[in-house]
């Protein structure tokens, strides 16, 4: 009994051992949550009105109290193919600055874009970005040491596919800041919407 | 019996490790993230854009690969920003499900062929 029964546990545990250690350790946990895809209603900017005026300064720290952001901002610009260069994936990924976009404070959409999720890291800067709501502060704060305040006037969902350029790019009546990160389904390939902030001047300070 | 029950363990076992290969299969294909364009780093100065024309001056042109408008955005980017990589957990969570299972179908048809042999010594005996 002994020896057979000895030899027959010794193999089926090594079976199991050999089973049991191939495969990779366990997973990260998928914080994926579905993201909302919420679609305001929409805003017509208003006409503009008076702002304190903001010297051209290049944005160096960008906060979001309402879903706890606060990054340093780096600058973009285009990539080899024409499209806007996006932060590296990184651990601790920032939030850049389009640096063909007027500075934020100056008339004209000021754009930042920031990841979602950046890959095998987990959440993006931008992670929660849907989850703005009308009138929600954002603070750019500038190089030269004052900082420009913006309120969210709108938050859209968007088909990566209809991304809307001109309203994102085009010409506007006063000093706005727009916030692009992705949303929507993921598929392997990555997400196929975009989740896009607009917001427009409230205030400034030295 | 003592040949019928190591016979039975040695199917029991080579089935398990049978079923389990393709896991490890799956799970070396799958292990480096996919990371599809975003470790892009940016640069501070665009790629300069290949004219016909005359030799490379010294200092690359920092002309964009668009040409400038006179809007307030002075460069409109073409298409989509791509801004988000999915985390790849998807995948292991699949091929952790696929080994965890083995494991288990090992334990359990390694006790099988325990309980059995015993089984047999016991009636033999």
């Amino acid at each position: 009994m002994s020896p057979l029964s000895g030899r027959a546990l010794a193999a089926a545990a090594l079976a199991a051992l050999l089973v049991a250690c191939g495969g990779p350790g366990a997973t990260s946990g998928s914080s994926a949550g579905g993201t909302p895809a919420r679609t305001p209603s929409s805003s017509v900017p208003p006409a503009a009105k008076s702002v304190p005026a903001v010297g051209r300064s290049t944005p160096v720290r960008l906060r979001i109290p309402a879903i706890g952001v606060d990054t340093p901002v780096m600058k973009l610009g285009l990539a080899a193919d024409g499209s806007v260069q996006v932060p590296p994936i990184a651990a601790h990924d920032r939030a850049g600055w389009y640096e063909h976009s007027p500075t934020p404070g100056r008339r004209g959409p000021s754009v930042f874009l920031g990841h979602v999720t950046v890959g095998a890291y987990g959440d993006g800067v931008f992670r929660h970005l849907a989850e703005l709501h009308r009138g929600e502060k954002i603070v750019t704060r500038l190089e030269n040491g004052t900082a420009a305040v913006f309120a969210v006037t709108d938050v859209r969902t968007v088909a990566k596919a209809d991304f809307p350029s001109d309203e994102v790019y085009g010409n506007v009546n006063r000093p706005e800041l727009r916030l692009i990160t992705c949303g929507g389904k993921r598929t392997g390939a990555g997400y196929l919407d975009n989740v896009i902030v607009f917001a427009a001047l409230s205030s400034a300070s030295p | 019996m003592r040949r019928t029950g190591l016979s039975a363990m040695a199917l029991a076992c080579t089935a398990v490790l049978a079923g389990a290969l393709p896991a490890f299969a799956d799970g070396a294909k799958t292990a480096p993230s996919p990371v599809p364009t975003a470790t892009q780093a940016p640069s501070s100065a665009p790629s300069a854009t290949p004219s016909a024309s005359t030799a490379p001056s010294a200092v690359p042109s920092a002309a964009p690969t668009r040409a400038p408008s006179s809007g307030q955005v002075s460069v409109v980017p073409s298409g989509a920003p791509n801004t988000g990589v999915v985390p790849p957990a998807s995948d292991s969570s699949n091929t952790g499900a696929l080994v965890g299972g083995g494991a288990a179908a090992a334990v359990v048809l390694g006790g099988g062929a325990v309980f059995l042999v015993r089984r047999r010594q016991a009636n033999g005996a």
